[in-house]
């Protein structure tokens, strides 16, 4: 995801991409492309422009720049866009009136891809009932409830931004797998954006950090697995750990744990493995590194 | 297949599904309790328990007897003219129930956020809008309709089951005469009327609806009301003699009470100006209605209603609550 390379498998593109509220600038210039058939993580702090990227995505804002989601372009051409995206914009969004089976029967009355078979399937498997109504629901029934429609759209691309938000460690894991099980393949591309770090990084293929506006970090699982390093350093070596100059240090049971950045030439993978035990960090510590400093 | 149409289609049951409550079991709660009442009052006249039933000081058996013909031809044709008329608290409660339909349309999905999932269906704001104005201005007028036309005829059938108990023999009259049937069918013929004519305030509120943060019901009545203000103080200050009772009639109240059923009888455009209709036929009031499109009140209320709507789709389409 580097390399940025123009071509009819980005699902989407950016250039330039900037929105302001007034005088602060939410999102700041910034360009990216997201391939066909990618898991992508959109990673960063409350306030980091996160949600108002998506949002320019999906058409529900005007913006500055230039953005291709799926060759459309999301401000004039959304009507059309909107039959091949799907979003969960946020957790119980629903409308609380709406009974389950009025839901599918909406759904499938103004989507052509959506398949009410494939729904009605998955909601077999959770304790929702047609009758239901929304307002009757807990937060997780209604995740469940919009996943199950969700997943039974062929969309080309999925937004998710913060969807299990609020819900317990149950709901969350079974979100995500039934997402990964029944949902994702090649011709489809996922954008996530979450808190719980943790819990996505292992289904993510790439990861995109976006701070202030801009983004710090692109890259791909593979990529980052070999770019950052965690060395757990005895303190005999700390000094000429320190030397090396990396990005965050920890204490650990008296040892340091150090993050190295390897891209940045000025270390070498030899110099850190001659330091200590070495292993790719998580997520959710490479994450606290980069945004150090963000709230102070 | 999924077209515009079926789309539109979907989209009105929608809200149907969402608002049965007002434009469904409101109108049926309110025919009931007319139902009701009639009955009870009839019941009071049959059972004599009302004391002795009069019509001006003579006992109604009395009055009956020294009916002549043509004093039944009267009263036939006056009954059959405005039976309908019993049903008018339902097209009242229509006027508010697509008021306030109207005003939270475009509010409260961006409220509860519900408009996130309704703009992730592939549902253009055009289509979204339209449907919400064609509910209140057609499909709700037409259910409120059937109620009334089938509570009015509950009304009349009760009527000539209480006369004939009481030996007053006109129900056969009643029952056969045309104008009986066709009163229905001239209401029916004003729902395009109504359709015209709400359109200011539907698309005044609509828009409202879609624009206001919070309160949007201050803002709806709020803003109108004090232009009206401002204009009658701003022409009693400089003296600059404006007609402020236009100002009132076909400004403030044509944009916040276009949506009542026959607010159109008291425009000033009108050549019949709050008749007592006892004295003419409804076909009347069916032409003066129709009169109307000939009217440039009418017409330039159309245009303002539909810019505001689509200012409404406009707003919806853009508008970032965050």
């Amino acid at each position: 995801m580097n390399t940025i390379v123009a071509s009819a498998t980005n699902v989407v593109s950016a250039r330039g991409l900037t929105k302001r509220y007034g005088k602060s600038v939410a999102v700041d210039n910034i360009s990216f492309e997201i391939p066909t058939g990618r898991i992508i993580g959109l990673i960063g702090p409350n306030g980091s422009g996160k949600t108002t990227t998506l949002k320019a995505m999906l058409g529900l804002i005007p913006f500055e720049g230039e953005l291709k989601v799926l060759g459309l372009d999301p401000r004039t051409q959304r009507d059309e866009l909107m039959a091949q995206v799907s979003f969960i914009a946020d957790v119980a969004v629903l409308p609380r009136w709406i009974r389950v089976c009025e839901a599918i029967d909406f759904v499938a009355g103004v989507h052509p891809k959506f398949d009410r078979i494939k729904a009605e399937r998955y909601l077999t498997k959770t304790k929702l009932k047609p009758a239901m109504k929304v307002k009757e629901m807990s937060k997780g029934m209604i995740v469940q409830l919009h996943l199950a429609l969700v997943m039974a759209i062929d969309a080309k691309l999925l937004v998710l931004d913060e969807p299990t938000l609020g819900l317990d460690i149950l709901y969350r894991k079974q979100f995500y797998q039934n997402l990964l099980e029944d949902y994702f393949d090649e011709q489809k591309t996922i954008i996530v954006t979450t808190h719980q770090i943790e819990e996505i990084e292992h289904i993510l293929s790439d990861l995109m950090f976006i701070r202030d506006g801009k983004i710090t970090l692109s890259a791909t699982m593979d990529e980052i697995g070999e770019r950052f390093i965690e060395v757990m350093v005895p303190a005999e070596h700390a000094d000429a750990a320190r030397a090396l100059k990396p990005l965050d240090e920890r204490q650990v049971f008296g040892k340091s744990v150090m993050l190295f950045d390897c891209a940045n030439n000025e270390v070498t993978r030899e110099q850190i493995d001659a330091l200590g035990e070495t292993r790719s960090p998580g997520i959710a510590d490479l994450f606290v590194a980069t945004m150090k400093g963000t709230y102070a | 297949m999924i077209t515009p149409a079926s789309t539109m289609k979907w989209l009105i049951k929608r809200e149907l599904w969402e608002h049965k409550g007002g434009f469904f079991w409101a109108p049926i709660v309110v025919g009931a309790i007319l139902t009701l009442f009639v009955i009870l009052s009839l019941a009071a006249v049959v059972l004599g328990t009302s004391g002795a039933a009069q019509i001006n000081g003579v006992p109604i058996e009395a009055f009956a007897a020294g009916m002549t013909d043509s004093d039944k031809l009267v009263f036939v044709s006056t009954i059959t003219r405005w039976y309908m008329g019993a049903s008018t608290p339902l097209f009242l409660l229509l006027g508010f129930v697509v008021f306030f339909f109207c005003l939270n349309a475009l509010f409260d999905e961006r409220k509860d956020r519900s408009i996130l999932f309704w703009k992730s269906l592939p549902v253009t704001d055009d289509a979204t809008v339209i449907s919400k104005a064609l509910l209140a201005m057609v499909v709700a007028p037409a259910i409120t309709l059937v109620i009334a036309i089938v509570t009015s005829m509950l009304v009349l059938l009760l009527i000539c089951v209480a006369m004939t108990i009481k030996g007053v023999s006109l129900s056969g009259y009643i029952l056969t005469s045309p104008a009986t049937y066709l009163a229905p069918l001239q209401w029916v013929a004003l729902l395009p009327i109504y359709a015209l004519w709400a359109l200011p305030t539907a698309g005044w509120l609509l828009m409202v609806g879609a624009w206001a943060r919070t309160k949007p019901f201050l803002w709806a009545v709020g803003v109108p009301l004090l232009a009206g203000v401002l204009v009658s103080w701003l022409d009693k200050l400089f003296q600059f003699g404006w007609d402020l009772r236009w100002f009132w009639k076909n400004i403030v109240g044509r944009g916040l009470l276009s949506v009542v059923p026959g607010s159109w009888f008291n425009a000033g455009a009108m050549a019949i100006k709050n008749r007592d209709f006892g004295d003419h036929n409804e076909a009347e009031m069916l032409s003066q209605s129709w009169q109307l499109l000939g009217t440039a009140n009418l017409w330039l209320g159309v245009i303002v209603g539909a810019a505001m709507i689509y200012a409404a789709i406009r707003i919806r389409r853009w508008k970032d609550d965050g």
